[in-house]
């Protein structure tokens, strides 16, 4: 089976050769193409050549244009801080709706200009043209939650789910009407499955995830899906008590951060939902040795049950031994 | 007659504007500041802090809580320094240098001010010199590091290499903490503290605090 084929196979719960593999590569791909992170998130020339190199190094069954969440922030006009070796990064002080009326005069960024949003559209179609029917090509957009927060400023959000309901809601709706314009590009690019990143999410708890995230997540979800690919959800940090939740928004992949154990994640979604992480990318990734990487993975594949992708909780870091991404391939090759 | 109990509880529920007047109420009473700040504010924050960490609170409301935390020590805080009374200790804090993520460093300071320390903190992208200074400045006995990146962990380890060349380091304790920070890292850059969580920092700061 070619990298695609397997993951298709199992979102849609037909036999697999192998388990699908698809850990989030950022940083760590920019270091193996030896490249400033800078440059691999500014030119979309350079980190699909990056993405192609790890892919092809490890065997990935996928590639992907994730990079920073700074894109859409910054085509409507944020303030972003770059640095050489690390992502860029939202100027929380100089938040775009840090005026709540600004949300008014806030318009869709126009995506056939330049900017960072078109340079991950190029992304895409780049990757796509380099691997042709072999691998997923995975774009990549903000969750509801996320793009709030990059927006609003993450601690002022907070307040707001208790101080203006009716602003958060207006805010979402901008939000997730963009992601859905975004997506649309991304998949006439070529991409062949949406990441949809929805860090914020994990620090609103049960109450308002449910009340204000959740629907949100759900037409954003449905919205893709009406684009003809499926979606991956991520969400950062630790989401035990939204796991429900997670598993009612219709993505047909969700992508567990470490913090999260998938058995948790299984017994709150059941038996069909395809669950992909989730070793601690820090202490059992890059800190453990090859066996102990084989071991945390069988012991998430476990958990997990069949409906099952190997990857880490969140993105490879830096500095990770590559014999230990080789021994999540190796466990990944082995086993289905 | 000020009803301390009505307070902490407006500060549990964060409701900024009842716990200002309720402190308003209370000191206008001749309540003790210090009174004030021990039965209802400590108390109250350290159960946001349980609350928080049992997962029955989540961020909003522990920034909710904060807020009115900050909002009810306001009339109090320069009575404090009137009548010269000290704080549990002084604390320093800041998401280190090429970091700008705060939200878990702000938890932290929200906590560490509701159990009774006087926070100084300098926000995030904080350079190891702005950190010496606020030292210097400050006389503060804790300095508090935050990174939430793998990549800026590197400035906590020249973060307390340059309180070291300043000659402050040994007037302080360095506490650290985020996301991909471990023990094992706090080890090896010569930290005196590691916390996993916002309310495991505040004990942290406690203990250290505590006379040897």
């Amino acid at each position: 089976m070619t990298g695609r084929e397997r993951i298709e196979a199992r979102i849609h719960h037909q036999p697999v050769d192998h388990l699908p593999f698809m850990p989030i590569t950022m940083m760590f791909a920019a270091d193996l193409a030896g490249v400033r992170y800078r440059d691999y998130a500014a030119d979309h020339r350079v980190l699909a050549q990056a993405q192609l190199q790890t892919a092809e190094r490890f065997g990935f069954d996928y590639v992907s244009v994730i990079s920073d969440p700074a894109r859409e922030a910054s085509d409507l006009g944020g303030m972003v801080e770059w640095y050489d070796h690390q992502p860029p990064a939202i100027v929380e002080s100089a938040a775009l709706l840090s005026e709540k009326s600004a949300l008014a005069s806030l318009r869709l960024p126009a995506m056939e200009a330049p900017g960072r949003m078109r340079d991950r559209i190029e992304g895409v179609g780049a990757l796509a043209r380099a691997v042709g029917s072999e691998k997923i090509v995975e774009g990549w957009v903000e969750g509801p939650c996320a793009l709030a927060a990059d927006l609003r400023g993450v601690n002022t959000l907070m307040l707001d789910f208790y101080d203006d309901e009716a602003f958060v809601t207006e805010l979402f709706e901008f939000v997730v009407a963009m992601e859905i314009a975004f997506a649309a590009e991304q998949v006439k690019a070529g991409a062949t499955l949406i990441g949809v990143g929805d860090a914020a999410a994990s620090l609103v708890g049960p109450k308002f995830y449910s009340r204000f995230v959740l629907p949100f997540e759900q037409k954003l979800v449905a919205g893709i899906q009406a684009l003809g690919v499926p979606v991956r959800l991520h969400i950062c940090g630790n989401t035990r008590k939204i796991l429900g939740g997670m598993g009612t928004t219709g993505a047909e992949v969700v992508d567990l951060d470490f913090l999260s154990p998938l058995g948790e994640g299984r017994a709150a979604m059941g038996p069909e939902q395809v669950l992909l992480g989730n070793i601690d990318p820090v202490r059992a990734l890059r800190d453990g040795t090859p066996a102990s990487v084989e071991a945390a993975v069988a012991s998430c594949h476990a958990e997990a049950g069949t409906h099952y992708i190997v990857g880490a909780g969140c993105e490879v870091t830096r500095g990770t031994p590559h014999e230990n991404v080789e021994a999540m391939r190796r466990y990944a090759r082995e086993h289905n | 007659m000020a009803d301390l109990r009505t307070l902490h509880d407006a500060i549990l529920e964060g409701n900024a504007k009842q716990a200002a007047a309720l402190t308003q109420e209370a000191l206008a009473e001749g309540l003790a500041p210090l009174d004030i700040i021990q039965q209802a504010m400590v108390p109250a924050m350290d159960e946001v802090g349980r609350r928080f960490e049992c997962e029955e609170y989540f961020v909003p409301e522990l920034l909710l809580s904060a807020r009115a935390m900050k909002a009810a020590l306001e009339p109090v805080r320069p009575l404090l320094v009137a009548s010269g009374i000290q704080p549990a200790g002084r604390v320093v804090i800041g998401t280190v240098k090429g970091d700008l993520h705060d939200i878990g460093k702000n938890l932290v300071a929200a906590l560490l001010e509701g159990g009774g320390f006087e926070v100084i903190d300098l926000g995030a992208d904080v350079p190891a010199q702005k950190f010496v200074e606020a030292v210097q400045s400050s006389g503060a006995g804790i300095v508090a590091l935050s990174a939430l990146l793998t990549v800026t962990m590197p400035s906590m380890k020249s973060t307390i290499e340059a309180l070291d060349h300043a000659g402050v380091r040994s007037r302080v304790k360095v506490i650290v903490g985020g996301a991909p920070v471990t023990q094992q890292f706090a080890d090896q850059i010569g930290a005196d503290g590691y916390s996993e969580n916002a309310t495991a920092a505040v004990a942290l700061a406690r203990r250290l605090s505590q006379p040897a």
